[in-house]
């Protein structure tokens, strides 16, 4: 029997099931209505569908969105906050700043933890780590009984400089474990061993209130796929780029937040390395919101600074996702100032777009599409028929007459500004961090990607996008093709100029030690464990870090400072080479490879297909005749040049004119922008 | 104003253009961000502008400080008036000039002009607050200044780079006249790499849309945000509405609040803030210049508008007129490092006026700024470094119509203002922090009730020479309630000397205060003003602020007249006695405004008894004294009676 791979991303509406054949590399999908209410069943219903034998699985990795949901939805059990006397509130003030700089009828959410629920015990470490005060094990003792008695099913430990000294919080813990064996506590000097302690408290504090939640659901899962006849560990893909087993969720449940989201970035850096473009860009566009990722020489970009709600930073390294308001049901208005417009707002997917005919009378991109040509009438394989006379009819009411232009003026005015607004958000996570997109390759995906995608990357002077075999479930390809991977970090403050190399690399020793034994843990060789350092820097004085790769052995400071000038000069465009560095924090990303299938390759025979059909479409004020492509029947070396629209399933591709498209051997279309 | 005679831009390329200014300003934000010196610019205290060729302004960050709306086109234009005509790519100017329409000297602006080819098409303006300006105290905040000279460097409009080079004799002066040059240079060109960065974005524009283009949608996103603010304007009733708000005193002269009076008036699609009647100058930093008194009035007004986009279109459809010389009209040499004062006056006062226009959007007074700075020698280290230390805590939002105000919430002078780590502080500075936490009933009571303040308590380690200065106010014009709701709490700041057991109250105002090893400092911060009559307050809520710990049991009872009862405390039970909460209430009634009219020098004598503490004197007495004598200030209360019987008693049942 061969073996198989199974990868599965939940969503909102659909479960996507990616399974693939070992030997052959092929891929076949599955798609099934998602059970919010319990994602699992969604999961074990398309793996009946798919008739998958979960004994002949050797991987089965899954991108879940149940932490996710979670807090947003705050669905969440009683948890308990123990803190230092006299900080009970550190995750309540926050930075006290907020969202919405003018709304002052926009508040930001309380924490997770109410102030009830957030006791304080007696002690103190200092910032040097001398303990002040030992923590006072009668108030610590009666603190773990009132939680018994109020039931709590998570507490976390939150002390004060604890990022340098963690002996009070882990006392701590030993007291609520005496007094409650069962439930878990996350103590926030090992979850996020950082300085400033809203950030650490935060992370904490987010950990252990999903913590009862994603347990609960990872280990119910876990049994059920055991029953079916899997016998290796279910593997679930975090914010960080790679997946851990069911035992590192116990102790780092928050890393699953986001998930989710993480699992488009990863298959667009795949496609994008598989086609040759280590500089990709995720272009993942849907009906109510696009997310644009970046990766650059085979990596995606890492943020620190990111939150599921606003005030609440979770600390755990994250593949950066910028999400704007803008997708195939965003709607076009004509403001008070007389501006055109183009979302955040959106019809969604009920009422959804004037030409699905529930009643929206609004013109959305979509609706622009359909008015333009470029979307046909018959989508899904037939299963949804747009109306072209509702698009029309909403075009020129909320567009063409309040503007006095041409219906089709209008129709393509709505999607050039979409398609700018959409250029602007790549532009700050690309050009405003360093990077010139014309080094970069556009990654197309998700329902709406490929309509917009090259003229996105026109606008932004991208020469190719790529838009892979199906668009609108390559996240669940991003699940199938990752390593297990975990972040360690720990402080490392000193002046660059005082640094012994020697200390730099005891430390970085040691918190690789945390890092082979986690990976131990998880059942990965020795052989198959890689351990990549990276420090953060500053110039002295600034209060932002940036991190530069570190080598294995650390011999010398002055080549880590060099490294850091250059960073500097790429990602902000000047170097204060005379200037002092200070060293901040020490990393490492622990991974374990996971043995990676081949995606199936085909040889590419050059040919020139011939349209299916061909219709009207509309681009730059003038009606095209354009080739009109299914694409299963487009083989690997098929080449066309625009005007062209590619149709398929879960997506349609369009192809503006002049610009050359073409098959490669691994099905992906590849659009060149420049012709 | 557009060329009447040229075609508008067609929608899309106006809308691309209206979007690519902002999101050039935005990219500038980000970059001074990640590469700032300043923790006071880390924290958020600062703001990115692009102008046209004149220095209207064309759009402002999206996440920019308020405080700095609307004053970085005066400062565009003071550039103008000084260099024009010697302009040079690669030019970078600085300015931090109050006199000539900026905040006050903290706020240093680099200004670069961007050309194409040779014409000048508009500007960059990045503007931080830099952590000390030189003057007589670290942090450059000397209540105690009666003029510019004390205060720190003034920056007129000078060249800091020449044609893209730096000129390190000019910054080199002006780093030289601070306490952290080596600071001040990384800021110059942390804030010059931005200015640079929208430069870059403003020549794709042109390669991509045309010169002429660009241009042109530089006037029409001013046009537009003035035909919306013009619109919404029209749209709102004719009228005239008028309030009073106080600074606390003016230190060289006698007790009595110093009021800033405001009328409003609005007609057609114009609004006039007239300031007449308002207090001249006083002897300390708390005057704003005209400037920073435009910004209040714009910062408070887009307040009501959150969602309109700022440029000086917004800034067309306001007139203000003031008499000369008064708090909010000071002129050259006048001390105005405190102009945040006046400030937050006149936008709390703008709140109350429109928020009886438009009272889906009504909200009480807000806490008052504060902000402490310290310095001395670091005795922890061998090197006995010199330590600054500077810090604003965040406060409690006024109550608002149907939702209580926002707790913990930085001043409204800057919402996007991130308050500091302790963890930082005391790695940093010799202090060590014993409480950083809710202030349990600093919230004014109200139907709706004020949001909470916070109290900080810290202790000084090994140092000398220490001294500490304190800048708040609001000790005695206290936050106010509206709609029948009541004051909050007066703010202030105590210490207790090493080897004291009491402590000692210094108030909201001073300077160079000399600190020892050990002394320990304590700074409460208020809540917001309530909104509504406090009567009126579910009792249920009430109780939920006593489980969370926000009110006690005992205030609940007086501000309230809500009777709670603990019935088991570990597992948050507490009841409310239903009946005892009628009699209490009932009682309130009919005595309240016998206490809000009770002679003042019988409360004073109850105050200095210990029969009553300072949250009845104000909430119950409307009664302001000297908080540690006990002491009556009598013009002070009359003051206050008037504004507590207009705001609360008049809207009682």
């Amino acid at each position: 029997m061969t073996k198989t791979r199974v990868a599965v991303d939940v969503g909102g509406t659909f479960t996507d099931i990616c399974i693939m054949d070992e030997e052959t590399g092929a891929i076949r999908i599955e798609k099934t209505a998602s059970t919010p209410d319990d994602p699992m069943r969604a999961i074990m219903n398309g793996i009946g569908q798919a008739d998958v034998d979960l004994s002949g699985v050797s991987m089965f990795s899954h991108g879940t969105t149940v932490a996710t949901n979670a807090l947003i939805t705050r669905n969440l059990p009683r948890a308990a906050m123990v803190c230092t006397e006299g900080f009970r509130d550190v995750v309540e003030i926050r930075r006290a700043n907020k969202e919405d700089l003018w709304d002052t009828y926009k508040d930001v959410a309380k924490p997770y933890i109410p102030r009830r629920d957030r006791l304080t015990v007696r002690e103190r470490v200092d910032a040097e780590g001398r303990v002040l005060e030992e923590l006072d094990e009668a108030g610590a003792r009666r603190v773990a009984q009132v939680l018994k008695k109020r039931g709590v099913a998570s507490i976390a430990v939150c002390f004060m400089n604890s990022y340098v000294n963690a002996d009070n919080e882990k006392r701590m813990r030993d007291i609520l474990k005496e007094e409650m064996p069962d439930i878990p506590v996350s103590i926030s000097a090992e979850i996020m061993p950082e300085i400033f302690e809203h950030e650490r408290f935060s992370t904490t504090m987010a950990n252990a209130v999903v913590s009862p939640v994603v347990v609960d659901y990872v280990s119910r899962l876990s049994d059920k796929l055991a029953d079916g006849g899997y016998a290796r560990e279910l593997l679930l893909l975090h914010t960080g780029g790679g997946v851990m087993t069911p035992h590192a969720v116990r102790d780092f449940a928050a890393r699953l937040a986001g998930s989710g989201i993480a699992a488009g970035a990863i298959a667009s850096r795949f496609i994008g390395n598989l086609c040759g473009f280590p500089n990709s860009i995720g272009f993942d566009m849907g009906g109510t919101s696009t997310d644009v990722s970046v990766c650059y020489q085979g990596e995606p970009r890492i943020t620190k600074d990111w939150y599921i709600e606003y005030g609440y930073p979770i600390r755990f390294p994250s593949i950066e996702v910028l999400t704007i308001g803008a997708g195939g049901g965003s709607l076009a208005w004509k403001d008070e100032g007389g501006s055109l417009r183009n979302g955040p707002q959106s019809a969604g997917a009920d009422p959804g777009p004037a030409c699905y005919k529930n009643g929206n009378e609004v013109a959305t991109n979509t609706d622009a599409n359909v008015v333009l040509g470029r979307l046909g009438t018959s989508l899904a394989g037939g299963q949804i028929t747009l109306d072209p006379e509702l698009a029309e009819a909403a075009v020129r009411r909320t567009v063409a007459e309040p503007f006095d232009m041409e219906l089709h003026e209008a129709a393509e005015a709505i999607t050039r500004v979409a398609n700018a607004n959409m250029a602007n958000a790549v532009r700050l996570l690309s050009i405003s961090r360093g990077y010139d997109p014309r080094d970069f390759a556009l990654c197309a995906f998700g329902g709406a990607g490929a309509l917009h995608g090259a003229h996105v990357a026109r606008e932004l002077s991208i020469p190719t996008v790529i838009v892979p075999p199906n668009p609108g479930v390559t996240s669940a390809l991003g699940c199938l093709l990752v390593d297990i991977q975990h972040d360690f970090s720990d402080s490392f403050m000193s002046a660059a100029s005082a640094t012994d190399p020697a200390a730099l690399e005891a430390a970085f020793a040691r918190i690789e030690d945390d890092a082979r034994s986690q990976l131990d843990r998880e059942g990965v060789a020795p052989e198959d464990m890689l351990l990549q350092r990276s420090i953060e820097m500053m110039y002295q004085g600034q209060w932002r870090s940036l991190a530069v790769d570190a080598p294995s052995k650390i011999t010398s400071i002055e080549e880590l400072t060099d490294a850091f000038h250059e960073a500097h000069e790429r990602e902000y465009n000047f170097a204060r080479r005379d200037a002092p560095v200070s060293l901040f924090r020490v990393a490492v990303k622990a991974t374990g490879i996971v043995p990676k299938a081949e995606l199936p390759r085909v040889e590419a025979t050059p040919n020139e297909p011939e349209p299916g059909q061909r219709r009207q479409v509309w681009f730059d004020g003038e009606a095209h005749d354009a080739a009109i492509f299914e694409r299963d029947q487009l083989t690997a070396g098929a080449h066309f040049t625009g005007p062209a629209i590619v149709e398929q399933v879960d997506s349609t591709i369009v192809v503006p004119p002049g610009m050359r498209a073409e098959v490669d051997s691994y099905m992906n279309i590849l659009i060149h922008t420049k012709g | 104003m557009t060329d009447m005679t040229r075609d508008p831009l067609d929608p899309v390329t106006f809308e691309v253009l209206k979007n690519s200014f902002i999101t050039a300003v935005d990219q500038m934000s980000e970059q001074m961000l990640r590469t700032c010196y300043s923790f006071v610019i880390y924290n958020r205290d600062f703001s990115n502008g692009l102008h046209d060729a004149q220095g209207n302004s064309v759009a402002q960050g999206n996440q920019d400080i308020a405080v700095h709306v609307g004053t970085l086109h005066f400062t565009c234009k003071d550039v103008i008036r000084v260099f024009e005509g010697e302009m040079m790519p690669g030019d970078v100017y600085a300015i931090n000039d109050p006199y000539a329409g900026g905040t006050h000297f903290s706020d240093v602006r680099l200004v670069r002009p961007i050309f194409d080819d040779d014409k000048l098409l508009g500007f960059s303006q990045s503007n931080g607050h830099w952590s000390d300006l030189g003057g007589s105290v670290p942090g450059s905040f000397d209540v105690s200044a009666r003029d510019m000279f004390r205060e720190a460097v003034r920056i007129t409009p000078v060249r800091l780079f020449r044609e893209g080079e730096f000129c390190h004799d000019v910054a080199g002066m002006i780093a030289a006249n601070t306490r952290d040059p080596a600071s001040i240079i990384g800021d110059i060109h942390s804030q010059a790499s931005a200015t640079h960065v929208a430069e870059r974005e403003v020549l794709r524009l042109v390669a991509k849309y045309g010169r002429d283009a660009v241009l042109q949608g530089m006037d029409e996103v001013q046009d537009y945000v003035e035909r919306a603010v013009r619109q919404r304007i029209s749209a709102l009733p004719d009228g005239t509405w008028e309030t009073v708000d106080y600074i606390d005193r003016d230190p060289g002269a006698g007790e009595g609040m110093i009021p800033i009076r405001i009328k409003m008036t609005i007609k057609g699609d114009r609004i006039l803030y007239d300031f007449s009647g308002s207090h001249p100058t006083i002897s300390s930093i708390y005057n704003s210049a005209e400037g920073a008194t435009f910004s209040a009035v714009v910062a408070g007004m887009k307040t009501f508008f959150p969602d309109l986009p700022l440029n000086s279109g917004f800034y067309r459809v306001i007139d203000i007129e003031a008499d000369e010389g008064t708090v909010v009209s000071a002129e050259w040499p006048i001390a105005v490092t405190g102009f945040l004062m006046p400030f937050e006056k006149i936008m709390n006062a703008i709140f109350e006026m429109w928020s009886k226009i438009m009272p889906e959007r009504a909200i009480a007074c807000a806490f008052n700024l504060e902000y402490l700075l310290a310095g001395g020698t670091d005795l922890r280290s061998p090197e006995k470094p010199m330590f600054m230390f500077y810090e604003w805590l965040p406060g409690g939002w006024g109550g608002r119509n149907g939702k209580d105000g926002s707790d913990v919430t930085t001043a409204c002078f800057g919402t996007g203002l991130m308050s500091q780590p302790n963890e930082g502080n005391e790695r940093v500075n010799p202090t060590r922090t014993s409480e950083f936490q809710i202030l349990r009933d600093s919230a004014g009571p109200g139907k709706w009730r004020g949001g909470c303040g916070v109290q900080k308590t810290s202790v000084l380690l090994e140092s000398e020479n220490a001294v500490m200065s304190y800048i708040c106010d609001r000790e005695r014009a206290v936050v106010w309630g509206v709609e029948g709701g009541l004051p909050s709490m007066p703010h202030g700041l105590s210490i207790r000397h090493e080897g004291e057991s009491e402590a000692k109250w210094l108030g909201s105002v001073f300077s160079d205060y000399p600190v020892q090893t050990g002394d320990e400092f304590a700074r409460p911060t208020a809540g917001g003003g309530g909104f509504g009559d406090p009567l009126e307050r579910d009792p249920e809520q009430v109780r939920e602020d006593v489980i969370d710990d926000y009110v006690s049991i005992e205030r609940a009872a007086r501000d309230y007249g809500v009777v709670v009862r603990e019935i088991d405390a570990d597992l948050c039970e507490y009841e409310i006695d239903r009946d005892a909460t009628d009699k209490l209430r009932a009682e309130i009634r009919a005595e309240r405004l016998n206490w809000a009219r009770m002679p003042p020098e019988e409360v004073a004598e109850l105050y200095r008894k210990g029969e009553i503490d300072a949250l009845d004197a104000v909430r119950r007495y409307a009664v302001i004294l000297d908080w540690d004598s006990g002491e009556l200030l009598e013009k002070t209360t009359a003051q206050f009676r008037e504004s507590f019987e207009t705001r609360s008693v008049a809207h009682w049942s």
